[in-house]
């Protein structure tokens, strides 16, 4: 049979932006090792509001590690103490009877709290709409043949292309900077031939939309690929250096 | 109501031409008089408002999540079919479409189909376009893959996150018309009601998710791309935010619900360990190329499953279907897994799953082969289950993943509703009564870049351009009225039983009775069923917290209020349908062998159903758009 | 495109001179070390070479003015980087860790505004004390034969007295101490605020930045040391 355990867990509790919010705290009985942190929070949701109490709000979707919804800071990780795993991916046998953990929003001054453990991420959207595409209008396009792709190229690129978009680089940087998010989306598009004719471009406006919107600067602490729930590495942001400079410098 | 299915006269490959020569075009100086409402950011929503948008239409995107990129179409894994034929090994137009219109078991209009195999070939030009990584060969060239039913490589993918980078590539479209201001971008909004005046469809009313505002929306076309309504089995491969609330609540307002009973069910996902399980994870169908099927032969042999020698093992697919074997498609696995469980055979605390077993694999190929191919599943069974698949069989068991039923629409995508249009999974027009793999992926963007930019067109050339109603417009007013009753009332239950518990009940009743298969017995209990515990629902429903406010129960509490009435309509629906024909199997309705058995005499038809109010009993008027079949014949498929 | 100002006050371009005037700094350290040693060679190599330096003239001052403007900006960047990352994340977490791996968190990573604060204060004490010598008014002179025989400041004696205190010894050892955290972690992001990938190379460049810190920083603790412990009158210095 499968293990049950007693979780004390201690949530942020914040009614709303303005609210200066607080921790709460409970303990939950017979969560089963089974059970992924997500769900072990909804049943801490359903026992709240059996007694009447509120639910603590937090965000989710898909539950299998790819719309990046999920982004919990838990006992000071980002998804929790696994590598490469988004927190609905988390399970409870990663923890042991009688464990303490505390649950935190992303803390960003770019990500402010919507109530207790959501956010609003929607800076993210801002640093793509700032140059993170291709501009090709539907039907333009060329025969998907026509240009040849390395297959090396193509699969680095895919690499960066895969960020899920958590922020969870955000949340565990020391800075709150958001340079692994922008440097990845530059990266996939500036390897690829599609990508190229906007190169200087992208990579300028989208680094300058980052800085607007408050994040913090890359110290290099490469903390942001150490909780990144698909590992994309900090050599997105040794590309999008590159790329910055030498647009600057060639002026283009 | 009037069926008109639209299709264009003129031989198969001729018509989506002569379609487009005939519809109506819209001047680029009159465009930007129009405004088109689009609900939904998914392949075939995000697609649509960035194509709108490259128009010149004025477009505003809504969608549930928080960014657009979150659409659940970024869960798909396997790939989109295309007719390039780069492997030359004969694929063509005419096979994509034959073997689409075969794999829907002949329940899907030919028209429909020929034209989705058709523009198959330009989403893969506009894809790459974008930057979406697919797989290449070392030439530098796109690869291909083969998958279920088909007998050609057509393919394409992105390791297992072809959906992903897809949906990424179609978000990044919309958010460059965004900063360009063509698209006004309402992310965290619900759809809660669409507006109707004079007979069509002319704006939305939506919640706003964070402040609980609703808001009133007007425009000139609504298109819903709102995805499929799995959920209503509460356990589902879907994103736990996917729901029918857009497209029920367009139904309610006069929009035909077609085939609500066909339902996909996947036959390798993760099985259920425990009540607290709140979705199911989807286990890539490519595992059955190498694993076998199997469980024990006795009840209750509680032994592990590597003790049990090999003739007390029952390999259950190998020994009905030989030829295919553990191959065959995914409505034959389903149904068989959930026979051999239930009749007390399935394995695991639940007993709910069976076994899929690599040690033959790993014997034949070594473990290391076997790791190249499936490493990333076999990693992603292990954290899920803590258990070493390399060591020890997988448990699997089916799960929805997919409705091919959904709104009605004609062949330019627009519902009964003038004006209101609905695209993707949320519409029921190509797949029939069962999916091929790889096939949504293209429907949604197909749909959506390909179609509706055309379609929707022709109906805003004959509107007046600039024409505005005004949201103060009683439509708007009462419809709402209507959506903040039902909130209010919601609230003000204050019951005993959570929402969680109600749809998991609810889940329950139809996973049972209107799930792989169903008889009449069943179906008829399934409806008294449902409309108890809707009755009970509305009476004894816990929904927490404030209305004007972040409150995800109560985004919840509408949402399972809807699959309540939803769920009501595919019992009735599957009652009515005297037959089997792809995912919907009747028991009543099988070949001697225990096979699907169609009744093409009497039910060639798509069921569109007209909402005509909720007494207690949902009631509903069945219309019957006939299906002809000029093109190709129907055969009784066979996997023995 | 931004302006080259705007670009180097951007993100990117401040890392990227961090990196820059970062790595000015280091090769400054290696020829400081360098001139340092003479130390230990024959009696006049250390104020024939400082001596050399101070009559350098209007040259020494672009180097020093170089110089001055190298620390300052680095440490402009990093005091603006703390600041961003103050405003960035007005409110910290209640329980933080890292979780390893590729992580480059380190005791050395995290204290760089600290480490490069006590460096700044250092350094303006350090030009004080040895520049100016306004910490030891009786300072002598020296006659340097080799040199032509010019009367130049007795910079040597002052130093082999002034690190015989053993204050300003170990104050000098506890600040190089420091510096080897600062370095450890400087040298490396240096070469990836310039756009060094993350992969083989990164962690060569990773060891390699831990080697250089040391090393570089027990030739400069060693003088100290050895003058301290030897009272000034080891074999290794000539007389």
């Amino acid at each position: 049979m499968s293990k049950e355990m007693t979780i004390h867990l201690k949530y942020w509790k914040q009614n709303g932006p303005n609210d200066t919010g607080h921790f709460e705290e409970y303990t939950l009985d017979n969560v089963n090792e089974h059970m992924s942190f997500l769900e072990m929070l909804d049943v801490l949701n359903e026992e709240l509001m059996l007694e009447d109490k509120e639910p603590v709000e937090f965000d989710y979707d898909c539950r299998e590690g790819i719309c990046g919804s999920c982004n919990l800071v838990i006992n000071g990780q980002a998804h929790g103490p696994k590598q490469r795993v988004a927190v609905c991916q988390l399970h409870m046998r990663n923890y042991n009877d009688g464990d303490h953990v505390t649950i935190e929003p992303p803390r960003a001054a770019a990500f402010p709290v919507i109530k207790d453990l959501v956010v609003d991420r929607s800076s993210f959207d801002r640093i793509i709409e700032a140059g993170g595409y291709v501009s090709v209008k539907t039907g333009s396009a060329v025969e998907a043949n026509a240009i040849p792709i390395e297959k090396e190229k193509s699969d680095a690129a895919f690499d960066y292309a895969t960020c899920i978009g958590c922020g969870a680089c955000v949340a565990a940087c020391p800075n709150a900077s958001a340079s692994l998010f922008t440097g990845a989306k530059i990266a996939h598009l500036n390897k690829l031939p599609q990508g190229e004719v906007e190169r200087s471009n992208r990579v300028v406006a989208m680094v300058e939309q980052m800085e607007e919107e408050g994040f913090g600067d890359c110290s290099n602490f490469a903390e942001c690929e150490a909780v990144c729930p698909v590992g994309i590495s900090i050599s997105a942001i040794a590309e999008m250096r590159k790329d910055y400079m030498k647009a600057v410098v060639s002026g283009e | 109501m009037k069926f008109d299915s639209k299709v264009p006269g003129g031989p198969l490959e001729e018509k989506w031409d002569k379609h487009l020569k005939d519809i109506n075009l819209v001047s680029p100086n009159n465009k930007r008089k129009y405004e088109i409402i689009v609900v939904g950011t998914g392949l075939a929503g995000g697609a649509a408002a960035a194509s709108f948008a490259e128009l010149g239409y004025n477009v505003r995107s809504f969608c549930i999540q928080d960014s657009a990129r979150r659409a659940h179409s970024i869960a798909a894994q396997g790939g989109i079919n295309a007719a390039k034929n780069y492997p030359n090994d004969g694929d063509s137009i005419w096979r994509l479409f034959y073997d689409t219109i075969k794999g829907g078991d002949y329940r899907s209009r030919e028209s429909n189909v020929y034209r989705l195999s058709q523009v198959s070939n330009e989403i893969i030009d506009q894809a790459v376009a974008q930057g979406v990584p697919f797989a290449r060969e070392y030439g530098g060239n796109l690869a291909n893959r083969s998958f279920g039913g088909a007998q050609v490589s057509r393919t394409f993918y992105a390791r297992g996150q072809t959906g992903q980078q897809l949906l990424l590539g179609a978000y990044q479209a919309m958010m460059r018309q965004v900063h360009k201001g063509n698209i006004k971008y309402h992310p965290r909004h619900e759809m809660l009601d669409v507006v109707v005046i004079d007979g069509q469809a002319r704006g939305i009313i939506t919640r706003d998710l964070v402040s609980g505002e609703l808001c009133r929306y007007e425009a000139d076309a609504v298109v819903l791309a709102t995805g499929g309504y799995g959920n209503v089995f509460y356990l589902s491969t879907n994103a736990k935010n996917s729901n029918v609330t857009a497209a029920w609540r367009a139904h309610k307002r006069g929009a035909a619900f077609a085939n609500p009973c066909y339902v996909q069910v996947h036959p390798t996902c993760i099985p259920v360990s425990g009540d607290y399980q709140s979705k199911l994870t989807l286990m890539s169908e490519s595992l059955r190329n190498d694993g076998r099927v199997w469980v024990p032969k006795e009840k209750e042999d509680d032994r592990h499953p590597n003790e049990i020698p090999e003739e007390e093992r029952y390999y259950y697919l190998e020994e009905r279907y030989p030829a295919f074997g553990n191959l065959v498609p995914r409505d034959v696995a389903s149904r068989n897994a959930k026979m051999v469980c239930d009749d007390g055979l399935g394995v695991g605390e639940t007993g709910l799953a069976v076994y899929l077993d690599f040690r033959d694999a790993i014997d034949r190929d070594g473990k290391d082969a076997i790791s190249a191919k499936y490493g990333n599943l076999f990693d992603m069974y292990e954290n899920i289950t803590g258990e070493n698949p390399y060591e020890r069989p997988m448990r699997i068991y089916p799960a929805v993943h997919y409705t091919m039923g959904g709104l009605w629409v004609d062949y330019n995508l627009e519902t009964t509703i003038p004006g209101l249009y609905a695209a993707g999974e949320a519409n029921f027009s190509d797949h029939g009564a069962n999916r091929l793999g790889a096939s949504a992926l293209m429907q949604g963007l197909s749909d959506g870049y390909f179609v509706l930019p055309y379609t929707i067109g022709d109906y805003l050339a004959k509107q007046e351009p600039g024409k505005r109603y005004g949201t103060d417009h009683d439509a708007f007013q009462e419809a709402e009225n209507e959506a903040q009753a039902q909130i209010d009332k919601l609230l003000n239950i204050d019951g005993n039983r959570t929402i969680v518990d109600f749809h998991r009940t609810l889940g329950k009743i139809v996973w049972d009775k209107i799930g792989i298969a169903r008889n009449e017995e069943g179906l008829k209990q399934a409806i008294e069923e449902i409309r108890e515990l809707r009755e009970e629902f509305w009476q004894n429903v816990k929904v927490p917290g404030e209305k004007n406010n972040y409150n995800k129960y109560l985004e919840f509490a509408g949402r399972v209020a809807d699959f309540f009435e939803l769920a009501e309509l595919m019992a009735e629906d599957a009652l009515n349908r005297e037959e089997s024909a792809g995912c919907h199997l009747r028991e009543e309705y099988q070949t001697d062998e225990g096979e699907a058995l169609r009744n093409d005499e009497e039910y060639s038809y798509v069921s569109a159903w007209e909402y005509k109010g909720l007494n207690g009993k949902l009631e509903e008027t069945l219309h019957k758009e006939n299906l002809e079949f000029e093109f190709v014949e129907l055969k009784q498929r066979s996997y023995k | 495109m931004p302006s080259l100002i705007k670009a180097l006050n951007s993100q990117v371009g401040r890392k990227f001179m961090t990196g820059i005037t970062g790595i000015g700094l280091m090769l400054f350290l290696i020829g400081h070390l360098a001139g340092n040693l003479t130390i230990f060679g024959e009696s006049q190599a250390f104020n024939v070479y400082t001596h050399t330096l101070e009559s350098l003239g209007p040259l020494l001052y672009v180097i020093e003015a170089g110089l001055v403007f190298f620390f300052l900006y680095h440490a402009i960047l990093g005091i603006s980087i703390w600041r961003q990352k103050k405003k960035a994340r007005p409110e910290g977490y209640d329980t933080y860790q890292t979780k390893g791996g590729p992580s480059h968190q380190s005791l050395a990573s995290r204290s760089m505004i600290i480490s490069g604060t006590v460096l700044l204060v250092f350094l303006v004490f350090h030009i004080m004390h040895f520049k100016y010598g306004l910490f030891s008014p009786d300072e002598g002179t020296v006659i340097l034969e080799s040199a032509g025989g010019v009367e130049a400041r007795d910079l040597r004696a002052l130093v082999i007295a002034e690190f015989q205190n053993p204050l300003i010894a170990f104050g000098y050892i506890a600040v190089m101490a420091l510096a080897i955290l600062h370095l450890a972690h400087g040298a490396w992001s240096a070469f990836t605020s310039l756009g060094m990938k993350h992969g083989e190379t990164s962690k060569k460049v990773q060891l390699g930045a831990y080697i250089f810190a040391i090393v570089l920083m027990l030739g400069f603790i060693f003088i100290p040391l050895y003058i301290f412990l030897t009272g000034g009158e080891g074999s290794l210095i000539a007389y």
